[in-house]
């Protein structure tokens, strides 16, 4: 039991602890130098932890030399009784602490790059606003505006269908090489989201024969190619039109919908002040851009329902307040241009700009000078060209200077990590 | 000399726990080398006002509301004057406030600070420093011990937390461990199987006490070593994972979950054990671990937070907090002990020389006689202290402080001192009931109860 002799006994002649001259708390200059929390004190050199070099050379400066010697070194353990005060600062002590192990520095280039996608937001917002007021000063009809924009929405649904394939990954089993050869850009896009249309691949163009096949190509893979191609077409052609026929039957249902509402909507807020009104369309906007995805990728169908669902309310709640004669409501065709063009810039632009960014990042470059620049115009028709002006130097250096300002804040970040953090408990999950 | 000391805390019997058991043996202890003790914490349900415990040991039950897990609302202010009230009734010279999360204690610090009193601060948790839950108790604690005198730790890593949490001086920090009542985790060798090899775990059944490594880990220790059963114990949201895993593996007859335990009779269910398991994620001591070596255990535990530092290591295997390590380090455990290499029938002996509480008391003593030595400070140097806590939190403490200062200066004046009653000290009889006493600490007593008479006689 070697390590239980260490162990002193009870009746030690213990040093009394607090008594060390480095500690004597009765000392006022003692008192006044560490009494102190650290902020007060006059600054030392930046080490991570100040006060050990002093107290250990005051103890060798004041105590006796030999006594130094014969001491043991101090061990961080609590069930051995060490020959030191219970308030000893050893040279070891915070050795374990971590700065910042886990900090990666950020690129001014990437930020700006990536603070493209909340400009687009913006400037959609802004562009509907815009349109809105141009629909208040019966500068625009509303159901122009709504052709205008439905016409761009089936046009962003035909490249967005385009590429439907690319992006889900065609769920035909072909071995690999393959598929990389088909489309070797939609690697990184998660094969997920579609789990109905891989059950229904197995109904339509798979059986055991293809799949032995498949699995024998590597061998004859030359005079099989032509005819699995074949096949692929095929499964491709009969998905698109199921998923075609879906995508009109849910149009038509919020077409119908939406109309049979107008009536109902466009006198729904009718009564309240325009004041009232005002505000709570700001408010909406504002928790639409505040809680608006901008980090998720094209694999999220439903990001963020709050943000949309503050959007169209805002719409809804503008509808009444659309030009109308004396005491009457307005239009019912005006307010459903009206909420049809909220439903199509907040629900399903956002799709489109995902998907538009994760094909090809000039045509997303391309797309966001456009709106910066539409919603410029829309303000300098609506508002002034002032306005308009400010706006694009206001999204310009915005990107700009709060890169920037991130990387410059980034001096002031402190992660500290050391053994009393919680420990990550490592789980083979084998028995699920 | 004696010493009129008030320990403050939100968490105090009837709860159990940990800190509750600390702040209850101290101040025993305390007693017992003569110095006069009181306990103030909020009110538990129905009890409220001032009790005294069987063995004299006064505790003022303030009502108080409580928010969450037993830690009162911080008002800042508003515990002020039946603190005041308190502090004059018992002449109280030192306050020593327990636990960061209790804001009770962080109120009668700050007040008695006001009143010109010496405070003493003990930590007995770990905290990071990433989730904003930790970030304001953080900042709480910079306020509170921006002027404190002195703070006590329970572990050398709890201290170096400290530390950084409050932006202390570590010279003002002291590590004093926890102790255990040595008496009351005897060993019994009849108690275990002689045929298998039994686990104990004692803890309640959390995230952070790391129950997910033991779901994990019994089914792999269990398929490794067919003759070792296991006895759970404890409590908590994670029982259900335990409960399905067990029906998964059909591990019912090898494995039996106890339930919840009383503190008194964690020591016969430990007891019935060979290994004790730990695989807690955090600890800033682990007094378990100390209670189950004292019972003749062999400790497996997780190498996290303090507990490398509490039992030397030939009373201990270590383990990554990793799920294949833990085995590993079990069934080293398990090897060990079969083949007889672990003298666990001495651990109780040695455990009872490393960790009492009589130590601790005199440990705790010494930074009480190093407090009340230091030199008072005025308000202005209070304010500056507090000015330096931040850009703006510096001004809010100092506001803060000065609030305090005038809502003190009130009180003098509505509810004067002299028509506060002093209350009378516990009678007490001169036996020494200590663990080990030292002729010096016997005398000590004597002296103390001798003073404590004359000042009952008067």
């Amino acid at each position: 039991m070697p390590l239980h002799m260490q162990a002193p006994t009870p009746h030690r002649p213990s040093p009394p602890r607090l008594t060390t001259p480095t500690t004597d708390i009765t000392n006022p200059a003692w008192a006044q130098q560490n009494l102190l929390p650290i902020d007060h004190r006059p600054p030392r050199a930046p080490s991570p932890r100040p006060p050990t070099n002093t107290a250990a050379t005051s103890v060798s400066s004041s105590s006796s030399a030999p006594r130094i010697k014969k001491r043991k070194p101090w061990r961080k353990l609590l069930w051995v009784k060490q020959d030191y005060p219970d308030n000893w600062v050893d040279p070891t002590f915070l050795s374990q602490l971590q700065r910042n192990i886990n900090v990666h520095p950020y690129d001014f280039y990437s930020l700006v790059a990536d603070s493209t996608v909340i400009v687009q937001h913006l400037s959609s917002v802004v562009i509907f606003v815009t349109s809105f007021i141009a629909m208040v000063k019966e500068r625009v009809s509303p159901v122009s505006v709504a052709l205008v924009s439905t016409a761009l929405t089936v046009a962003g649904w035909a490249v967005w269908d385009m590429g439907w394939e690319k992006r889900e990954k065609v769920p035909y089993p072909s071995p690999p090489p393959e598929r990389g050869a088909g489309g070797s850009s939609g690697a990184s896009a998660s094969s997920s989201p579609v789990k109905k249309h891989r059950i229904d691949s197995i109904d339509v163009g798979d059986n055991s024969t293809s799949t032995t096949t498949i699995t024998s190509t590597s061998t004859a893979a030359d005079t099989e190619a032509g005819q699995k191609s074949q096949d692929e077409q095929s499964y491709i052609r009969s998905q698109q039109r199921s998923r075609r026929l879906k995508t009109a039957k849910s149009t038509l249902l919020i077409y119908f919908t939406l109309l049979g509402l107008s009536p109902i909507l466009r006198s729904l807020t009718g009564s309240i002040t325009d004041d009232s009104i005002w505000a709570i369309a700001t408010w909406l906007f504002l928790a639409n851009t505040l809680s608006f995805d901008y980090g998720s990728g094209v694999e999220v169908k439903f990001p963020a329902s709050l943000s949309t669902n503050a959007a169209i309310t805002s719409s809804v709640v503008l509808a009444s307040r659309l030009p109308h004669k004396d005491e009457l409501p307005p239009n019912t065709a005006h307010v459903f241009s009206l909420i049809l063009t909220s439903i199509q810039v907040f629900g399903l632009f956002p799709v489109f700009r995902r998907y538009l960014k994760h094909v090809s990042w000039g045509l997303h470059v391309c797309l966001t000078v456009m709106l910066v620049l539409g919603a410029a115009g829309g303000l300098g028709a609506v508002v002034g060209w002032g306005w308009a002006v400010v706006w694009v130097l206001g999204v310009v250096g915005g990107m700009g200077g709060c890169g920037w300002w991130l990387i410059g804040l980034q001096k002031y970040k402190k992660c500290i990590h050391g053994p009393w953090d919680p420990a990550r408990p490592v789980i083979r999950r084998q028995w699920e | 000399m004696p010493y009129n000391i008030a320990m403050t805390s939100d968490f105090f019997y009837p709860q159990p726990g940990g800190v509750e058991s600390h702040i209850y043996q101290l101040a025993t202890k305390l007693r017992d080398r003569g110095h006069k003790v009181i306990i103030i914490t909020h009110s538990y349900q129905t009890r409220h006002g001032v009790r005294y415990l069987t063995n004299g040991l006064k505790v003022y039950y303030v009502p108080f509301f409580v928010i969450y897990r037993e830690s009162t609302f911080p008002t800042v202010f508003s515990f002020f004057p039946i603190f005041r009230n308190i502090i004059i009734r018992e002449n109280i010279e030192i306050v020593h406030g327990h636990a960061s999360m209790s804001s009770l204690c962080h109120e009668a610090i700050l007040h008695a600070r006001t009143m010109g009193l010496r405070t003493c601060f003990t930590d007995h948790s770990l905290f990071g420093f990433s989730d904003a839950g930790s970030i304001l108790a953080n900042k709480l604690l910079k306020f509170t011990l921006s002027d404190v005198d002195h703070v006590i730790c329970v572990s050398h890593t709890c201290k170096e937390n400290t530390v950084l949490r409050a932006a202390l001086d570590p010279s003002m920090v002291s590590v004093i461990p926890n102790a255990v009542v040595a008496e009351n985790f005897q060993p019994d060798p009849n108690a275990a199987s002689k045929t298998h090899i039994t686990i104990v775990v004692i803890s309640r059944l959390f995230y952070n006490k790391g129950t997910d490594l033991l779901v994990a880990a019994i089914p792999r220790i269990c398929e490794l070593h067919p003759s070792v059963h296991f006895i759970i114990a404890g409590s908590g949201p994670k029982a259900i994972d335990l409960e399905q895993m067990l029906e998964e593996h059909m591990l019912q007859d090898r494995v039996s979950m106890v339930g919840p335990v009383r503190h008194e009779e964690v020591r016969d269910v430990m007891v019935r054990g060979h290994i004790y398991l730990h695989p807690s994620l955090t600890e800033a001591f682990g007094t378990v671990l100390v209670e189950a070596a004292s019972c003749g255990l062999y400790v497996v535990c997780t190498r996290v937070g303090g507990i490398p530092e509490v039992l030397p290591s030939h009373m201990t295997v270590f383990a990554r907090p990793e799920e294949d390590d833990l085995v590993n380090a079990t069934s080293r455990a398990i090897k060990e002990i079969r083949m007889g290499r672990v003298r666990t029938d001495k651990f109780h002996e040695q455990v009872k020389s490393m960790y009492s509480w009589t130590d601790v008391a005199e440990r705790t003593e010494r930074v009480y006689e190093g407090i009340c030595r230091g030199e008072r400070v005025g308000l202005m140097e209070r304010l500056k202290r507090y000015y330096g806590c931040g850009v703006w939190a510096g001004k809010l403490f100092v506001l803060c402080v000065v609030v305090d200062y005038l809502i003190w200066v009130l009180l003098e004046f509505l509810f004067p001192r002299s028509n506060i009653d002093i209350a009378r000290g516990w009678p007490r009889k001169a036996v020494g009931t200590g663990e080990r006493s030292t002729r010096r600490d016997r005398s000590r007593r004597r002296e103390g109860v001798l003073v404590e008479e004359e000042n009952a006689r008067n």
